[in-house]
């Protein structure tokens, strides 16, 4: 069986005139990063403050390693909302310390372990301002320290790239997938498929308060792909087309690249023999490379929302 | 605990070291003082500049004995028609006013001040005090009396009896009775009830404001994944008190070191030499320093009492509402029974022991305003007691349903909610 840090069992929440989750089930392995999904206003911010108890859902549980969520496990997961919070009047570095000893490390502990945080993010010149001196990304940078200082074993991130530029997004990616190799658990939710597909290994797609897709993000990718491959070769592409017919059909257009080769895509179903089609092609169609063709996160965020998956 | 006492810290340093509170705790006494002194000096310097009028005096007797005073100075003008006066004398003149006088000073409307511009009690008292002597000397020399000499009988004769009151200890040896001012003790009374109505008050709104604050910025989110809405709402009404205790405190060491100190060294021996009781008594009462210690110990009781009692109300309608002035319905209603405690404690004055006062400094939401200011006429100790238990145990009782409200409130937003509502939180 999968150890499963984190289960969310038919959790629904209405708040007035309007279903904000509807029956959503789902289960976060236990090392994952998992990318909870889904368009503005489908329901992931209202069960992410489920899970850290801010919000009460109707009905549903929430199990942490396999049993009933208490009132004290919250103290063991890092959250960091979408709408950061932080007092903006207070100092920077008193502020960060303040946090980490709520989550119950000793002054001295936090100091070190802040001030190396703030030398990693380049923040180390803005330990002595206030938090309202700060840039909007240099708060949420600190806001992430304040978060992942204690180094819980359960991190939950709303949307922790927005409002970030590239290099500083591409930047958090990077101790994101730190805090992962270190042991972490990681749950972010996003609605930018790009960086799901860069670090998500398990995914949860929600779209109008249900979970519409759910699992490992190589395995949907690979469902969702059609047997679709591409193929590289010598021949035109009415060589090609007759070549591969029954088995196969040539899909849209082919199109010539440099060193005389032609770059086309086959579609295969699901039960003919694909070493068939490789060996047709080998001997008509001067084969260079053939591969499957994973859809873009993108092209199946867009199919499960219009249902067309 | 731990992490009640690190929100304690926070809310506490955070707000000590602002420049604001620096300057507010020393300046106050400072400024406290100065509302003391400065109705005095108005009354000395303010009288603004003296003005002109001018007289039409048809009895013919009146307007020649009238004497210039500091506000005003007098322009005889017997044969002027009103007509005529008001016509020369208009406002380009210069002219504070016209006062005309008829023929039968005595008759009602017989005096008119006609004025200029808006006549003020100052002015209009001057006059009518040099009338009414100049009519009665009048009438007196009428009666045959010699008024000069008449005067001289009376300024003889004129005596000044002060009351010297003492508390009965059952002894009958007056000098070891501890003697007591009413006036010394309405003044003190005054002072601790009107600065507990102002700590309750303005500390009262920094909880709430603060609550709002840390709801609107979403701080609050995660400041409960950390530590207990109840954790967080405590700690935060406790560290607020602890600022308000320190203001007190740093009074309360500026205050008894000059009891200590400053007052016996420049009153004492002016004081014994003077004869004014009233004076006695208050260098007597401001030099005792263990009387001042006990009412600044009865103080912080009550001051802490009432701001935690208060504050957690604050604190839950702070909850409730996404901003400060969506709160402002809320600190109403929160204001009524502070407002009703300083109306009670005017009427305290009058009679410290009245049924009404002995039951407004039991009842916990007006005991702290009313109890500190009876404090000073000397008030049985079990009552005192009485009042602080009481005041303290609401205290908790209000606090759980505070903190009932609490823990919801700061989660919701958008719109404010209904007493019902309300209701349904604290069932929850």
């Amino acid at each position: 069986m999968v150890d499963n840090i984190l289960q969310v069992e038919h959790i629904s929440k209405s708040y007035t005139g309007h279903r904000a989750l509807d029956d959503v089930s789902l289960s976060v392995p236990r090392g994952a990063v998992y990318g909870l999904l889904g368009p503005n206003g489908a329901g992931k911010t209202t069960l992410i403050r489920i899970i850290n108890r801010i919000t009460l859902a109707d009905s549903g549980s929430v199990l942490l390693d396999g049993k009933p969520m208490q009132a004290e496990d919250i103290f063991h997961i890092g959250y960091m909302p979408e709408e950061r919070g932080l007092y903006k009047k207070m100092r920077v570095g008193e502020q960060a310390i303040f946090f980490a000893r709520l989550k119950g490390m000793s002054r001295r502990e936090a100091e070190r372990r802040l001030h190396n945080w703030f030398l990693r993010l380049g923040l180390d010149e803005w330990w002595g301002r206030k938090v309202e001196d700060l840039s909007k990304g240099m708060a949420q940078k600190v806001q992430f320290i304040s978060t992942v200082v204690h180094e819980p074993k359960l991190l939950i991130f709303d949307e922790p790239f927005s409002g970030f530029d590239p290099i500083n997004a591409n930047l958090l990616k990077d101790e994101i997938l730190g805090l992962h190799d270190r042991g972490a658990t990681i749950i972010l939710s996003t609605h930018n498929m790009a960086s799901v597909e860069e670090i998500c290994d398990h995914m949860t797609l929600i779209n109008k308060s249900r979970n519409i897709l759910s699992g490992s993000v190589e395995e949907i990718r690979r469902t969702a792909g059609g047997n679709v491959f591409e193929v590289i070769h010598r021949s035109n592409s009415q060589t090609l087309a007759e070549a591969i017919t029954p088995i196969a059909q040539l899909l849209g257009q082919s199109e010539g690249i440099v060193g005389g080769y032609t770059r086309s895509k086959i579609h295969i179903p699901k039960d003919e023999d694909v070493r068939e089609v490789i060996a047709r092609l080998n001997d008509h169609c001067g084969l260079r490379s053939i591969n499957e063709v994973m859809p873009s996160m993108n092209d199946i965020f867009i199919r499960a929302v219009n249902g067309t998956l | 605990m731990n992490k009640t006492k690190l929100i304690i810290v926070r809310e506490f340093s955070e707000r000590v070291r602002k420049k604001s509170f620096i300057i507010t705790t020393l300046l106050m006494p400072l400024l406290m003082i100065g509302l003391m002194v400065a109705p005095s000096l108005m009354m000395m310097y303010g009288g603004g500049e003296q003005k002109q009028i001018v007289v039409i005096d048809r009895t013919g007797v009146v307007a020649e004995n009238l004497t210039p005073t500091p506000e005003v100075q007098y322009i005889e003008h017997n044969d002027l028609s009103i007509q005529d006066a008001c016509r020369i004398y208009g406002e380009q003149s210069g002219v504070f006013g016209i006062l005309y006088i008829g023929s039968d000073i005595e008759a009602r409307d017989s005096v008119t001040l006609i004025s200029n511009s808006s006549s003020t009690p100052v002015i209009e008292e001057s006059i009518s005090k040099q009338l009414n002597e100049i009519v009665k000397r009048n009438k007196l020399a009428e009666l045959g009396y010699d008024v000069d000499s008449l005067e001289r009988v009376m300024q003889s004769v004129e005596t000044n009896i002060d009351i010297r009151t003492r508390i009965n200890n059952g002894t009958g040896d007056m000098e070891a009775m501890e003697s007591s001012s009413s006036g010394i003790n309405y003044a003190l009374g005054m002072i601790l009830g009107m600065l507990l109505y102002m700590v309750i008050i303005l500390y009262g709104q920094m909880v709430l404001t603060s609550v709002v604050e840390e709801k609107s910025s979403r701080v609050i989110d995660v400041l409960v994944t950390s530590c207990t809405p109840f954790q967080i709402m405590m700690g935060k009404i406790l560290g607020i008190a602890l600022v308000a205790l320190t203001q007190i405190a740093v009074w309360a060491v500026l205050i008894i070191s000059a009891s200590k100190f400053l007052i016996p060294a420049l009153f004492s021996a002016e004081v014994a030499a003077s004869n004014d009781m009233m004076m006695q008594a208050l260098v007597g009462t401001l030099g005792d320093t263990g009387y001042i210690a006990s009412l600044f110990a009865y103080l912080i009781l009550f001051i802490l009492g009432g701001f935690l009692l208060y504050a957690s109300l604050y604190a839950a309608a702070g909850s409730a509402v996404d901003s400060v002035q969506d709160g402002q319905q809320f600190n109403t209603i929160i204001m009524m029974p502070i407002i009703l405690s300083l109306i009670i404690m005017m009427s305290v004055f009058n009679d410290p022991n009245s049924p009404i006062a002995f039951w407004a400094s039991i009842i916990p939401f007006t005991s702290p305003i009313v109890m500190i200011a009876r404090i000073p006429f000397g008030i049985p100790t079990w009552e005192i007691i009485v009042s602080l238990v009481t005041l303290y145990l609401s205290f908790v009782v209000v606090a759980w349903v505070a903190a009932k409200i609490y823990r919801i409130g700061i989660f919701m937003h958008g719109k404010r909610p209904s007493w019902r509502e309300l209701g349904r939180w604290l069932r929850m």
